[in-house]
């Protein structure tokens, strides 16, 4: 407030000398006068340099303005808003920020349950479509849709004088069935659950497929129950001992069944389940 | 020239060197420079006056710079600190303007 105020009431006596009239003098003249040495005042602080102590004294005050501007400047453009902000300011931005934290901590934990239940559900969808693989490849061999291997006998009725009819051949497949086979295939055609034989002209027809002696059954299941099975006394092959046919029954670790039988879709019957 | 060049060079330090300033004189600093720029402006018109004075400059600059920072700090501790310190600004801005107006008149006769 009084860094123009005072000089006035301190400087008139030198005042004239430097602009050559007194102060209170009329307009015009006086003010023309003032200008061009205003100016001219102003030309000549600027140039030449000349080092004077008001000089010196001037730029050590200019240095320390230019040095806070320029801190100032940068501090309020780096991190814009909380520099500068007050303490009540910044006590509300924390709040805030606090408030903010906990509604995304709150929402992470109902993504986090999501991404789990998710998850979990995947995992069981996983799992069931592994337990209906599994139960199709089971259905898949008592269907006769896919090879199987395991177990089992195989068995080789040497019929030369072809006495052997459907109806002993059914009766060997019924025995066997009986005895827990689980799979079949006598002279590669599988024989499932809907097989059938007929008998047609000197030889035998199952499913439809005609096949000649010798008949080579291959069967899967327990073989110290199917070979007993076969072999009781009034059984499949004292019968076909009887009809003059030879009939030989290995026991084996690894018997291949690799007929494979078209799946039929049933034109009526559909599963419950669904 | 010499004084142009020393806040040139002040500015350019400022920017460079990156000096830190303690917690306590942070919210100071914005005051303190417009009191400083105030006084800054009135000086240029008492030069352009002819009643400069380096004396009268130095103490008008630091007693405008600590009476700022003063008032702000006052207010601070009463618990209007912000508005204070926007009257500072207000005022200070107001002499600003009228150095300005007046400097204009000499420089540009207008």
């Amino acid at each position: 407030m009084s860094d123009e105020r005072r000089p006035r009431q301190e400087l008139p006596p030198e005042r004239p000398e430097s602009t050559q009239g007194p102060a209170d003098e009329a307009a015009s003249g006086d003010q023309g006068a003032a200008r061009l040495t205003g100016r001219q005042r102003l030309a000549k602080a600027v140039w030449p340099p000349r080092v004077t102590r008001a000089q010196l004294i001037v730029a050590l005050l200019l240095f320390v303005l230019g040095l806070g501007l320029a801190i100032q400047v940068r501090s309020t453009s780096e991190n814009s808003a909380l520099r500068g902000a007050r303490q009540e300011d910044l006590v509300r931005i924390l709040d805030e920020l606090d408030d903010r934290t906990k509604r995304l901590e709150d929402e992470k934990r109902k993504l986090t349950g999501q991404r789990t239940e998710l998850e979990n559900s995947s995992d069981q969808a996983e799992e069931a479509r592994k337990q209906t693989r599994q139960k199709a490849a089971q259905l898949g061999v008592l269907a006769g849709t896919v090879a199987a291997e395991g177990p089992g006998i195989r068995m080789t009725i040497n019929d030369r004088a072809g006495t052997t009819d459907s109806d002993t051949l059914l009766d060997a497949v019924q025995e066997l069935r009986a005895a827990g086979a689980e799979a079949m295939q006598v002279n590669g055609v599988r024989v499932v659950a809907s097989t059938y034989f007929t008998d047609s002209g000197g030889g035998v027809s199952v499913d439809g497929h005609k096949i000649d002696p010798p008949y080579r059954f291959e069967v899967i299941g327990k073989p110290a129950d199917l070979e007993p099975a076969l072999n009781i006394p009034g059984g499949v092959v004292q019968t076909l001992k009887n009809k003059q046919a030879t009939v030989g029954v290995t026991r084996s670790e690894k018997v291949t069944v690799d007929a494979l039988r078209q799946a039929k879709r049933p034109d009526y019957a559909r599963s419950s389940s669904q | 020239m010499i004084a142009v060049l020393g806040l040139v060079v002040g500015v350019v330090a400022g920017l460079v060197v990156r000096p830190v300033v303690p917690m306590a004189f942070e919210p100071y600093l914005p005051i303190a420079v417009v009191a400083a720029l105030d006084a800054v402006f009135g000086g240029l018109r008492a030069m352009l006056d002819g009643i400069f004075d380096d004396k009268v400059f130095v103490v008008s600059f630091l007693s405008n710079v600590v009476v700022a920072a003063l008032i702000v700090f006052l207010g601070d501790k009463l618990g209007v600190g912000a508005q204070l310190s926007t009257g500072v600004v207000v005022v200070l801005g107001i002499r600003i303007f009228s150095n300005a107006a007046a400097i204009r008149r000499h420089v540009f006769r207008a």
